[in-house]
């Protein structure tokens, strides 16, 4: 269980990205959090694993303080929170099932990982969070040589090689193109089903949103706006959050029904 | 669309910088000042005319030794000479080289940005980096004759610390410039300092840390010439000693090999950095 507690960040140049935000999120969930750019989404997800520093308010993760934690505490919760990136985040000059090992950093040690001389139960879990995203043929492979969709199963399979309780996902289908999103949403879909991993999601696209997400949560200027499910997330909902009427761009299919008549 | 569509005002001319201007100017005025009487060092074209009469006995003489027919009568009996020195400008080269660069490693990611532990360690590193990489290889090869007497591993010393200030400043900046991504993703996953460098920055800089340290082993062969001339053993040794008793017929044999030598290291540094980067 992941519980907020009056979350604040202020940035150093001053801007409040969180304003006291209050939530609890339920083991097993799978939330997506939608709103304009500079909502706070990005923030919202980096407090949770400690890569953005509360500067007020907590958040706790089964009991224990993320914004206590000293810095040997704060890798061990990080061990346990898979994170996925809208830009995928791979070394791209070092093999695919290299960069999948990085999720077995914490539980290598650090001599081990030195020296590159992972345990063969390490390279086991590496491959099977390979095959979970049915891409373990390209485990010999450059990251540098796959195509973006490609490249972000990977980065799942980097998160799902920490064997996490928790999966984080900043914006991981906004590089990709409609059809490669739905691949990548489903994926997420599938390992929240059938692990039971908490997932957290960021999102732009509403219809996306709906379709993917239990619950939705929306940010706007740092607050929480509307916390409920997806079925009662209507127009007039999302017209609330984003705090103008909904356009064309707001909707993958639509933006690319858009695009494509340009 | 209208040029008048747009409710935009156009901004007005920036100011540019004079560094660059005033830096041209201020190079044509040394340049101006060094030619003239009062502040001159004495540089006159006329003077090379003079004197070429002079590097003429130098260049082709009369003598009946063999080794002093001047520079362009190379002693070819010499040459068997050149081997054994020139092994030990390589050796010393590549024992340099190896550990100089080993040690880099690790002080280049002390000294960026990106990967310094806190500020403190930065600043520091910084420093004494900068102080390294302020005497020159000359200097230090005359501190480590005077330390550990003369021969080569003076000059291994030498090099090793000439070796640490080039690559660790080159590969530091390098890093200073990797893509931040799979950093966030290492310390995201619970990765360390340590796991972090080794994993997210390593791989993105080794080409450059190969191309490097192939850089500074050349420059070590060119650098053994000099450090030679203090007694830090290598080819240096030889070509001084010759020069000093003025057998110009075997210096030009030993200007001959270095040359060869060098050239033939950067064709092989070359061929092997097209392989790796």
């Amino acid at each position: 269980m992941i519980r907020f507690e009056n979350a604040s960040v202020t940035y150093p140049g001053g801007v409040h990205a969180l304003k006291d935000v209050t939530l609890d999120i339920r083991d097993g969930e799978m939330l997506i959090i939608v709103g304009l750019s500079g909502a706070g989404k990005s923030t919202l997800i980096r407090v949770i694993n400690g890569l953005v520093p509360l500067s007020g308010g907590d958040v706790k993760i089964d009991g224990v303080s993320v914004r206590h934690a000293g810095s040997r505490q704060l890798r061990e919760i990080r061990s346990k929170i898979g994170m996925i990136f809208q830009t995928f985040n791979l070394v791209k000059r070092t093999t695919v099932l290299n960069n999948v090992l990085m999720g077995r950093l914490y539980g290598a040690g650090t001599l081990r990982s030195l020296f590159a001389w992972y345990r063969p139960e390490d390279i086991e879990i590496a491959m099977q969070a390979l095959e979970r995203v049915d891409i373990v043929e390209k485990a010999y492979v450059r990251a540098s040589n796959l195509s973006g969709g490609q490249q972000q199963r990977v980065g799942i399979a980097r998160a799902l090689a920490q064997q996490p309780k928790i999966i984080l996902a900043d914006e991981p289908v906004a590089s990709l193109d409609p059809p490669t999103s739905h691949v990548v949403m489903r994926d997420l879909q599938r390992i929240n089903r059938e692990l039971g991993i908490t997932t957290i999601v960021n999102l732009h696209f509403l219809d996306l949103a709906k379709v993917y997400g239990e619950r939705i949560i929306g940010m706007r200027g740092g607050e929480l706006v509307y916390d409920g499910t997806a079925a009662q997330a209507d127009e007039r909902v999302f017209r609330d959050i984003y705090g103008r009427s909904l356009t064309a761009d707001d909707v993958m299919s639509e933006a690319a029904t858009a695009a494509a008549t340009l | 669309m209208t040029a008048a569509a747009g409710s935009g005002q156009r901004p007005a001319r920036p100011r540019q910088s004079l560094i660059v201007p005033a830096g041209l100017l201020a190079f044509l005025v040394i340049t101006w000042l060094s030619l003239s009487d009062q502040f001159g060092i004495g540089f006159d074209l006329g003077a090379i005319i003079e004197d070429i009469t002079n590097g003429g006995r130098i260049l082709i003489t009369e003598s009946d030794s063999a080794a002093q027919r001047g520079l362009l009568v190379p002693n070819w009996a010499f040459l068997p000479r050149t081997v054994d020195p020139m092994l030990e400008t390589f050796k010393m080269a590549v024992v340099a080289s190896v550990v100089g660069c080993t040690v880099a490693l690790p002080v280049a990611f002390t000294v960026s940005r990106v990967t310094a532990p806190n500020g403190v360690v930065l600043f520091l590193g910084r420093t004494v980096l900068s102080v390294v990489r302020a005497i020159p290889d000359l200097l230090y090869a005359l501190m480590f004759v005077a330390a550990v007497g003369i021969g080569p591993l003076a000059g291994i010393v030498a090099l090793v610390f000439f070796n640490i200030g080039v690559v660790a400043k080159l590969l530091s900046e390098t890093v200073d410039g990797v893509d931040p991504g799979p950093i966030e993703a290492a310390r995201a996953g619970g990765g360390n300092r340590t796991q972090t460098v080794r994993w997210a920055v390593l791989p993105q800089v080794l080409p450059n840390y190969v191309a490097y340290s192939l850089y500074t082993f050349e420059l070590n062969i060119r650098a053994s010439t000099v450090i030679g001339i203090v007694g830090a053993g290598g080819i240096g040794n030889l070509l001084f000693t010759q020069y000093r008793f003025f057998n110009w017929s075997n210096v030009s044999i030993v200007v001959v090999t270095l040359f060869v030598f060098v050239l033939l290291i950067e064709l092989i540094s070359i061929w092997l950095r097209r392989r790796l980067v």
